[in-house]
């Protein structure tokens, strides 16, 4: 098969295990409002609606499940982060109060060649003054403590793998079981799901999540393009040369029909982030975001700082980079909201979206607050959220850059062209929409594939995973669904997009190694569905 | 039945360790902290041991700093009843005057059993459950894999070199937990929730003087780089030479 | 400085290696200090301490009574506290295995006392300094003790027992034995073939796809029994059906730091060796002088395993029989 479509092998769905339409358990746990994923959007959600009731004199149950086994090991970012939503939170806090390591205060964009870097001038979208590097994770731990002094509860080590419904309203989420072994027969430790019935959901499952996808499913809830993804592969090092500048570039080692671009950012002069994030949507069966980061580091750019640093940690992690034109046209339901990159609020040209999703969650906290005041949830009332969100900087940040990323389906210089000419016209000229394919919709052929010799600055992907702390119990049983029967070149390209060494080819068929999963969702979008698996599963992220 | 389990908060055992700048502890920052291993056994054995006997009260006593608050509240997910709090301002590398101020408040509480790990995956002292045994002038069984307790009587059995002792006992006693003993549960979603409504007492006491002083916590020298020890067969003597000799480990 | 008391550990009469190991730390330090080194063995009907002086000690106490033939906790911590306030002594060894782990923290707790316990070196430096390590072997403590009397439990292999022409002078019964104790060691069993877990096991031996057949592992079972070890398998031989997952090492598998790691037949793919690089001794046994494992071995053998498995199996169990 020289060339085929991804699409054409991927299993559908499965809304029957993610929409549960029974009546919840009679043991249930009541609660008002249940966030399901505690990064920023669902954690400053929470501390929103509490800081909303406390000043009301009111007392209401707040919940939040996390999958990670503690908070912030399944959050990975670059990160500059954007103070914005932090100052609105924490009116009373100062930028020095708040969890980011250090102020950018350089920054450099290169175009790559194999040896040679080229400055560019940094585009306006992409100018960082006055914003900070910081660690996702250490970020998500400091959210994390404010809500429990607010009184939230915090659930870490439970994933959620399926919304209760009645009609189309939900009810809440049924949790996954733990303690099954591979064949799915219980161990002596087995416990049982648990069904948490809320008056409101908030879902706030990040990147690719699996019940907001079944959600929007279930209710036809499409964009005007369809959603596509990015693939980020991180890495960490502490360096023996300090590193002074946020860098960010393009081109090598990418083809030229790939989009994406590399980032260095340093948490403390000798502590930094370097990173590789590729869009999905390229035409290429063996191009591999990991073996392209390991070829990256190669370039005389990054070299000199690596050389004779260690490297401590590693993760991967998809972004949502549909944006505006891929937004559902409402993030709100009976009982229901979706917030922050599980709704897709990410601005690709300025690469962020953590400040977004706090945003999200904190208007979606308001009008939730006012549905529990007037004892009305439904979806007209909820639909406040979706208003503030459209009448905020977030809908405008989208808007204004809404074909940027779309002018890159034809490759790397006729996109940077056209994306510069919308940078400077705040996305006047080709203002019209850009029709975009689904990634899985997009015809792969043979090639992209590099060749790395292993060095002191490359690193396997098994040895990756091992440094993404992945402790995952091996008898669980496989959470990844494949279609019966995948051709060889198919179960290839799956090898390639994986970065963590989950699929491989064996003999003419498809190997699945599931607990090496670290949860970055990159087939879940172009091949093998991804589902909710054992709490505590997957990567263990100290401070990516 | 009374039963009070002692626990820990550890560092998780995956953690890369690093010195902080005064080379006498470790560096905290970023370092995840979880309940010691081995106390999750004697946690759950405790929890056993009470629905055995059908009624009872598993009480969880920690020292340590404010943050050792979320382990007392794990052990308490898991189903223990309340918890004490002997809060500290510093860690004690010399285990006695940990084991005192716990001898202290287990003193006169009528426990059946008082229940331990078999040592932290810390300091590795392996020390502070006999110590509190001597203290409390009760009998002790370290390091136990498999317990039977009833009619006031117990017979533990734990594994030493080339065996394993049985070991018959009287109560009240003092029992550290090996792994094998059980499979720790997990905490349940309600577990969780009523851990936070179950009572949390914070007593502040002040550690004896200890008769250890930190001069040094540092990283293992780099590995050596290998050799290959010959060839074939012939071969064997120089290995157990060397394993004997020069890494000492047999 | 003052004398040191080290507690010998015997078995069926007979003073075990380790008791040699600690005689051998005890003589460093009192040599050191300037001291002298006294033993203090506790037993049944009867004990062989003779010829200990050739191993360091200058006085060996003998405290025996039938009950005291297996360990009990609370009799010999009370006669090592007698036998320690009854010298004037600066440190009291006693060896880090499942009896001295038990005993030493109660002996410390009765005298009042510090305990450095799994300690792998002792130093004179105008006082008794000893380094042990912590956080799972990933790093070492170095203390200095501040009190007159500490007790220091001395890890297994730490210290290479002495040879010296010296005799010793022996003492017998002179402390109080055969006190009543409420927790009894009633015997020591066998263990049970009950598999080792092999994250749990201090020293693994791991077999792959060198051994060519499921029916060659029990050349692996030999030599894992014989040195009381817990046996791994590689991903192939997993996949192959030909050992349960339980025993997989690796990435897909478990991880495991045992003190020594023994890879028979193992090429050392990278998954397999981020779930073993960590143990402290790796010794790889394989016929490919470039497979990847020799890369992180400390001791290599090239050859075939099916002639050096058995001579190593039947040369450990000599060794342990002496």
């Amino acid at each position: 098969m020289s060339r085929f479509v991804p699409a054409d092998f991927q299993p559908r769905l499965p809304l029957d295990r993610l929409i549960l339409s029974e009546p919840p358990e009679e043991e249930r746990i009541e609660m008002d409002v249940l966030f399901v994923g505690a990064g920023p959007a669902g954690l400053a959600g929470a501390i929103e609606l509490a800081k909303l009731v406390k000043a009301d004199n009111g007392e209401i149950s707040i919940g939040v499940l996390e999958k990670a086994s503690a908070l912030g090991e399944h959050n990975l970012s670059g990160a500059v982060v954007n103070p914005r939503a932090f100052r609105e939170l924490f009116p009373d806090l100062g930028d020095a109060d708040f969890p980011f390591s250090t102020p950018v205060t350089q920054e450099g964009l290169y175009l790559l060649s194999a040896t040679g870097a080229r400055r560019l001038p940094t585009p306006p979208t992409m100018k960082n003054h006055g914003n900070f590097i910081g660690s996702i994770c250490e970020i998500v731990r400091w959210l994390g403590a404010k809500a429990e002094d607010l009184g939230v509860d915090i659930f870490p080590g439970f994933p959620a793998e399926g919304l209760l419904t009645e009609g189309d309203k939900v009810l809440g989420v049924r949790t996954v079981a733990t303690g099954l072994d591979r064949d799915g027969s219980e161990l002596s430790n087995y416990m049982p799901p648990a069904d948490i019935t809320a008056r409101v959901t908030a879902l706030a499952e990040g990147t690719r999540g699996p019940l907001s996808q079944a959600y929007c499913e279930w209710q036809g809830l499409h964009g005007k393009n369809p959603q596509i993804f990015a693939l980020g592969v991180k890495e960490l090092w502490e360096l023996e040369r300090p590193l002074d500048r946020v860098i960010h570039t393009m081109g090598w080692p990418l083809p030229n029909d790939a989009f994406g671009g590399s980032f260095m950012y340093p948490l403390e002069p000798k502590v930094a982030a370097l990173g590789l994030v590729v869009g999905l949507d390229h035409p290429h069966r063996s191009l591999d975001v990991h073996e392209l980061l390991q070829q990256l580091k190669m370039h005389p750019l990054f070299r000199k700082y690596l050389e004779g640093g260690e490297l401590v940690e590693w993760g991967a992690k998809t972004i949502p980079e549909g944006w505006f034109y891929a937004l559902p046209p409402r993030r709100t339901g009976d009982g229901v909201v979706i917030l922050g990159d599980a709704a897709g609020f990410v601005d690709v040209p300025s690469l962020k979206g953590i400040h977004y999703a706090m945003q999200s969650g904190m208007y979606a906290a308001r009008a939730i607050f006012d549905g529990l005041k007037a004892n009305d949830t439904s979806a007209a009332t909820l639909s406040a959220y979706d208003r503030m969100v459209n009448e905020s900087y977030i809908r405008d940040d989208l808007y204004r850059t809404r074909n940027i990323r779309p002018a890159f389906k034809d490759g790397f210089y006729k996109g940077s062209i056209k994306a510069g000419l919308m940078t400077v016209t705040g996305g006047r000229v080709f203002g019209k929409r850009i029709t975009m394919h689904a990634d899985a919709d997009m015809a792969r052929g043979s090639g992209g594939g590099v060749e790395v010799t292993p060095g002191a600055l490359t690193v396997s992907k098994v040895d990756a995973v091992f440094k993404s702390a992945n402790a995952t119990r091996d008898n669980i049983p496989s959470h990844l669904i494949a279609a019966d029967d995948v051709p060889a070149d198919v179960a290839e390209f799956y090898s390639h997009v994986c970065p963590a060494g989950v699929y491989e080819v064996s003999g003419d068929g498809l190997r699945i190694n599931a607990p090496n999963c670290i949860d970055c969702k990159a087939t879940d979008v172009v091949g093998p569905r991804w589902m909710p698996r054992e709490g505590g599963s997957g990567p263990a992220y100290k401070r990516m | 039945m009374k039963l009070a389990v002692c626990i820990k908060r550890t560092p998780d055992t995956e953690t890369r360790i690093k010195i902080a700048g005064d080379g006498k502890r470790i560096d905290e920052a970023g370092v995840k902290f979880v309940l010691n291993t081995y106390d999750e056994y004697a946690v759950e054995e405790a929890l056993q041991l009470k629905e055995r006997a059908g009624s009872g009260e598993v009480v969880v006593v920690t020292v340590g700093t404010e943050a050792s608050q979320e382990t007392i509240r794990t052990a308490l997910a898991m189903g223990a009843d309340r918890g004490v709090l002997l809060k500290v301002d510093g860690a004690s590398i010399d285990p006695l005057p940990v084991a005192k101020a716990l001898a202290d408040e287990l003193r006169g509480g009528e426990y059946d059993v008082v229940l331990f790990g078999k040592l932290a995956i810390d300091d590795y002292s392996h020390a502070t459950g006999p110590m509190v045994a001597e203290l409390l002038g009760v009998p002790c069984v370290s390091a136990v894999a498999k317990l039977e307790i009833a009619d006031g009587k117990g017979t533990a059995e734990r594994e030493i070199e080339g065996g394993v002792e049985v070991v018959e006992f009287s109560l009240p006693a003092v029992i550290t937990a090996d792994k094998g003993l059980n499979e720790p549960r997990y905490p349940a979603l309600r577990g969780i929730m009523m851990a936070k409504k179950k009572p949390l007492e914070v007593k502040d006491v002040a550690l004896a003087d200890g008769g250890l002083e930190i001069v040094e916590l540092a990283l293992p020298p780099e590995r050596q780089e290998g050799r290959i020890v010959g060839e074939g067969a012939d071969a064997v003597p120089a290995l157990i030479d060397a394993l004997r000799n020069e890494a000492k480990v047999l | 400085m003052s004398n040191i008391l080290v507690v010998l550990e015997q078995r069926d009469g007979k003073i075990k290696r380790v008791g040699h190991e600690a005689l051998a730390a005890a003589r460093g330090l009192a040599d050191a200090g300037g001291g002298e080194v006294h033993g203090l063995v506790i037993g049944g009907g009867s004990v062989e301490a003779d010829g200990l002086g050739a191993f360091g000690a200058d006085r060996v106490t003998v405290s025996t009574d039938d009950s005291s033939e297996l360990y009990q906790s609370e009799p010999y911590a009370a006669t090592v506290a007698d036998a320690a306030q009854m010298g004037d002594y600066a440190a009291l060894l006693i060896s880090a295995t499942a009896l001295g782990r038990d005993l030493a923290p109660r002996v410390a707790a009765k005298l009042d006392c510090p305990l450095a316990a799994d300690v792998t070196e002792l130093s004179y430096d105008s006082g008794i300094v000893v380094k042990r390590p912590a956080y799972s072997g990933k790093a070492t403590y170095t203390l200095r003790v501040t009190s007159p009397l500490v007790v220091i439990s001395v890890r297994p292999n730490a210290y290479a027992p002495l040879q010296s022409d010296q005799a010793g002078t022996i003492g017998e019964g002179s402390v109080t034995a055969g006190r009543e104790g409420r927790a009894v060691t009633k015997e020591i069993k066998q263990p049970e073939r009950a598999a080792l877990d092999v994250t749990e096991a201090s020293i693994v031996v791991a077999g792959g796809r060198g051994l060519k057949d499921a029916e060659h592992f029990a050349l692996v079972e030999g030599l894992a029994e014989a040195l009381g070890a817990a046996v791994g398998a590689s991903r192939a031989v997993v996949d192959a059906g030909w050992r349960p997952h339980s025993e997989q090492v690796g990435q897909t598998g478990k991880t495991v730091s045992p003190g020594l790691y023994i890879a028979v037949g193992i090429s050392g793919a990278v998954q397999h060796l981020a779930g073993m690089r960590t143990a402290k001794v790796i010794v790889a046994i394989n016929k490919d002088a470039d497979a990847p494992i020799f890369k992180v071995a400390d001791y290599g053998i090239v050859g075939d395993l099916f002639e050096i498995i058995p001579r190593l199996t039947d040369e450990i169990r000599a060794l342990k029989e002496n």
